[in-house]
């Protein structure tokens, strides 16, 4: 479903990813994880469109998004809910999802947008807040806007970056849920996460990058139990390093 | 081409620059550290104008005395604005900033043509207009020169403010980081007056020699506020030390048209604005 | 388009006063009139003028080349007057198309720049416009001293049948009823604007088109569509007044004054509203006019604190004291300021 060849990504001399492949297929709960700076996030960036990538390829369902624009690659059926939460402020929760509805794939009309958006109020558990303006929700809320307007784009596939942020272990559970109930409906996600027990619960694969590279990938066991993994995150002494070096 | 007109050209063009450079920098105050878009700058300049021109009638004072007493009134009245008006729209929407300031750019200039009409007022008793200096067949006029170094030293005065006093330091912070700034305990809304002040105050000061420059009417404030943000503009967001190099530019610019192309004098102010529409377009190209 | 069935109900409301307000004016003040109509036809100059504004607004791009658009509808008019062939009323829809057309490549080169880079930006385009069209042939557009403008009604005298005041009448009902449908049209669009699937797209770009285009929406098609629509609006209201006034002159034509009060009006009268653009041009027209009955010089001074205390009063705008004092009453809090702005 999407696919990722020798992506790269350089700003001035600095490599901040490098030959960085995967595979993610449909139905899929993917996860990326890796220490700080690992280039997690600008590979979301170039996956989503909001960066250009130096090298390689990316592509969606077979079809090359590589140099596509964000709203290209929405109507080909990427959705992504942000890490720092981005609602439409002056709108309602209703209207902000609606955006998504009617603009996600091009020749919407109106009556299958309100479709959609229902639908996607519904599963994120919005229903009843639809009226609330934007600016008025809980962390928590905002999460589930993040997502429901994504979904109402009518994704193949969903990027989900960082989303457990900043929520308590009640509501990290009740985001899962939201996720599993999103990969039960047939769409694929690839998601960032920094909270383990998320990933051990979501994920049916993982990729642990470091320094902008790909270090491990395989099940959520088999990465944690790799000692190059553990390595990773827990730093080695620096003179090891240049002894082997 | 005659280099005696080019040089001329680049002469004046840089003799220019200086008032524009200290009308702008005041904007850039105002914009940069207390984040207001402010449209009624230019009157602060339309002012300090007829201030002089009024002085000089009145008391039959030199422009260059007049000055001692400009400043400081312009500075108060730059402060009052600011505590009666300017305070409540810090936290408003751009487009409110631009109605407020520009309600209260249309109240001073119709308060000027009341009190001294609509006609140009020149200022009489200046002796010293008309002496110029021929260096290698350029002429360079005493009062072109003199509002040069003038605003030349006010504005490296105001650099020196800001890079190395107290109260410079502390307008850079506000500028930075309002809420940062508080929280170490810097009063913002003091330093904001005393920007705003500060930025009416130096406007002013232009404002004095450009009546002895030209004889202003109460509608020349407003050109010098769209000039000045456009310079203000060009030099980028935040960017007081750009302002010397952006004046430079479109002055230099200017006057070049003005002396070399025939009917150029016509085409100043079309200059001016393509140089700063072209470059913004350019810049905003190669960030992309 | 259902939801637009209210709004559209309105404005044909207003269409039809339109079309009857000369004969009642005419009915209760006879000679009176000539000046009322007048009037009207400068207050919706102005709502047009606002409108327009706004709409190019309601995508973030805040424009001061209102004034350019309009001097360019002005200019088209006078051009194609002065060459002839076409009669005057083909040059209202053809100072529209000019308009577009410069809205479409001003539009497409200032697409990146945001905030007040943008305002300045088009606001040197304005200035470089009028050069250009100062320094074009004597011959084809009158240099400075600018172009006459063969009005677009003359009205005919018949003795004993009619009063003299009449001709001023019936010359100003005929303006009155072109401004009339102009303001119709410029309403309509902005009602369509407001009720369609656009004002989901136009308020997403306004408030962040990186997060708009992720979920779809194409950020330079809408803000280009805003453009175009808004300066083809003023275009021919630039026309019609150059025909109504009876001559063009640049700096008086792209004067920046026309942007001033283009910007001025909708946030008084409320942002980002159809009602709010209107309501303004109506109470700052009256405002203005009252004031300048009542005090004659200096009545400029009245006016300008006005927009001061209107702003630090209203800083929404009239739309919305009107709603909060109508969320007061109901006894429901107060919006979060997230809401819309001016």
């Amino acid at each position: 479903m999407l696919r990722v060849d020798g992506l790269e990504k350089r700003f001035g001399g600095l490599a901040a990813v490098s030959e960085l492949s995967f595979q993610v297929e449909e139905g899929e709960i993917f996860a990326i994880i890796g220490p700080n700076g690992a280039g997690k996030t600008t590979t979301l960036n170039m996956i989503s469109g909001l960066l250009t990538p130096t090298a390689g390829r990316i592509e969606l369902a077979g079809r090359d998004i590589t140099t596509a624009g964000s709203a290209e690659r929405c109507h080909a059926g990427l959705g992504r809910a942000f890490q720092v939460v981005q609602p439409f402020p002056e709108m309602t929760v209703e209207e902000n999802v609606m955006v998504g509805a009617l603009y996600g794939k091009p020749g919407t009309t109106y009556a299958a947008a309100r479709r959609r958006a229902e639908d996607a109020l519904e599963r994120s558990g919005l229903d009843a807040l639809r009226t609330v303006p934007a600016v008025e929700l809980t962390l928590l809320q905002e999460k589930r806007l993040e997502i429901a307007r994504a979904l109402a784009t009518d994704p193949r596939v969903l990027l989900l970056d960082e989303v457990m942020a900043g929520l308590r272990p009640a509501e990290a559970r009740l985001a899962v849920e939201l996720v599993r109930g999103v990969r039960e409906r047939g769409v694929t996600v690839v998601f960032i996460e920094h909270v383990m027990p998320v990933v051990r619960d979501l994920a049916d694969r993982v990729l642990v990058m470091n320094y902008g590279r790909p270090l491990a990938s395989g099940s959520y066991q088999q990465v944690t139990a790799d000692p190059r993994v553990v390595d990773a995150y827990l730093g080695r002494d620096d003179d090891e390093e240049e002894d082997e070096a | 081409m005659d280099l005696t007109l080019l040089a001329q050209g680049l002469v004046s063009g840089v003799l220019a620059a200086g008032l524009y450079a200290l009308v702008s920098v005041g904007l850039a105050l105002a914009i940069g550290v207390i984040g207001i878009i402010n449209f009624a700058h230019g009157e602060f300049f339309m002012i300090g104008a007829f201030l002089a021109y009024q002085l000089s009638v009145s008391l039959g004072l030199d422009p260059l005395i007049s000055l001692i007493f400009v400043a400081p009134a312009l500075f108060i009245i730059g402060a009052v604005i600011y505590q009666s008006t300017i305070r409540y729209v810090l936290e408003a929407p751009e487009l409110n900033q631009m109605l407020l300031t520009f309600g209260l750019s249309i109240v001073l200039q119709n308060l000027a043509l009341v009190i001294w009409g609509g006609d140009p007022r020149s200022i009489s008793n200046v002796p010293y207009r008309s002496v110029g200096y021929q260096v290698g067949g350029i002429s360079i006029g005493l009062v072109p020169l003199g509002s040069f170094v003038i605003s030349l030293a006010l504005v490296l005065a105001l650099y020196w403010v800001l890079a190395r006093t107290r109260l410079g330091r502390a307008m850079r912070a506000v500028a930075q980081n309002r809420v940062g700034a508080s929280l170490v305990g810097l009063e913002v809304n003091r330093i904001y007056l005393v920007a705003f002040a500060l930025s009416a105050l130096l406007a002013g000061i232009g404002g004095v020699m450009i009546a002895v420059i030209q004889s202003p009417t109460p509608t020349v404030g407003f050109a010098f506020t769209l000039k000045a943000f456009a310079i203000v503009v060009l030099a980028g967001l935040g960017n007081i030390r750009g302002i010397l190099w952006a004046s430079l530019t479109v002055a230099v610019s200017e006057s070049l048209v003005a002396t070399l192309v025939p009917n150029g004098d016509a085409l100043r102010n079309a200059v001016f604005f393509a140089i700063i529409f072209l470059v913004l377009v350019v810049r905003a190209r190669r960030t992309a | 388009m259902r939801r637009a069935l209210p709004d559209l109900l309105w404005t044909l409301l207003l269409a039809a006063v339109v079309a009857l307000a000369p004969t009642v004016l005419k009915a209760l003040f006879a000679q009176a009139s000539v000046s009322y109509l007048s009037l009207a036809a400068n207050a919706i100059s102005l709502a047009i003028l606002a409108l327009s504004w706004d709409l190019l607004a309601r995508t973030g791009q805040l424009s001061l080349a209102h004034a350019a658009f309009y001097g360019a509808g002005a200019y088209t008019a006078a051009i194609l007057a002065k060459l002839g062939g076409l009669p005057l009323a083909f040059d209202l829809p053809l100072a529209g198309v000019v308009g577009a057309v410069l809205a479409l490549g001003l539009g497409s080169v200032t697409l990146r720049l945001k905030g007040i880079y943008f305002a300045i930006a088009t606001l040197a385009f304005t200035e470089v416009l009028k050069a250009v069209v100062q320094e074009l042939p004597t011959g084809l557009a009158g240099g400075a001293a600018g172009l006459n403008v063969p009005p677009l009604f003359r009205p005919h005298f018949v003795p004993g049948a009619m009063q003299r005041w009449e001709i001023a009448y019936q010359r100003n009902e005929a303006y009155f009823y072109v401004y009339g449908g102009l303001l119709v049209l410029t309403i309509l669009v902005s009602v369509l604007a407001q009720r369609t699937r656009l004002k989901a797209a136009f308020t997403a770009v306004r408030t962040n088109e990186e997060v708009a285009a992720v979920m779809g929406v194409r950020p330079a098609r809408v803000k280009l569509l805003a453009f175009v629509l808004s300066s083809a609006l003023v275009g021919m209201l630039g026309a019609l007044e150059a025909m109504r006034l009876g001559s063009v002159i640049p700096d008086g034509t792209f004067a920046v004054s026309t942007t001033v009060f283009a910007l001025v009006t909708p946030i008084f009268g409320g942002l980002y509203t159809t009602l709010g653009p209107i309501l303004g041009a109506g109470v700052l027209s009256a405002v203005e006019e009252t004031l300048r009955r009542t005090f004659a010089e200096g009545y400029l001074i009245g006016y300008g604190i006005v927009l001061v205390a209107s702003i630090l009063f209203m800083p929404r705008g009239l739309v919305g004291l009107a709603n909060r004092l109508a969320r007061r009453r109901r006894g429901t809090p107060p919006a979060a300021d997230g809401e819309e702005a001016g």
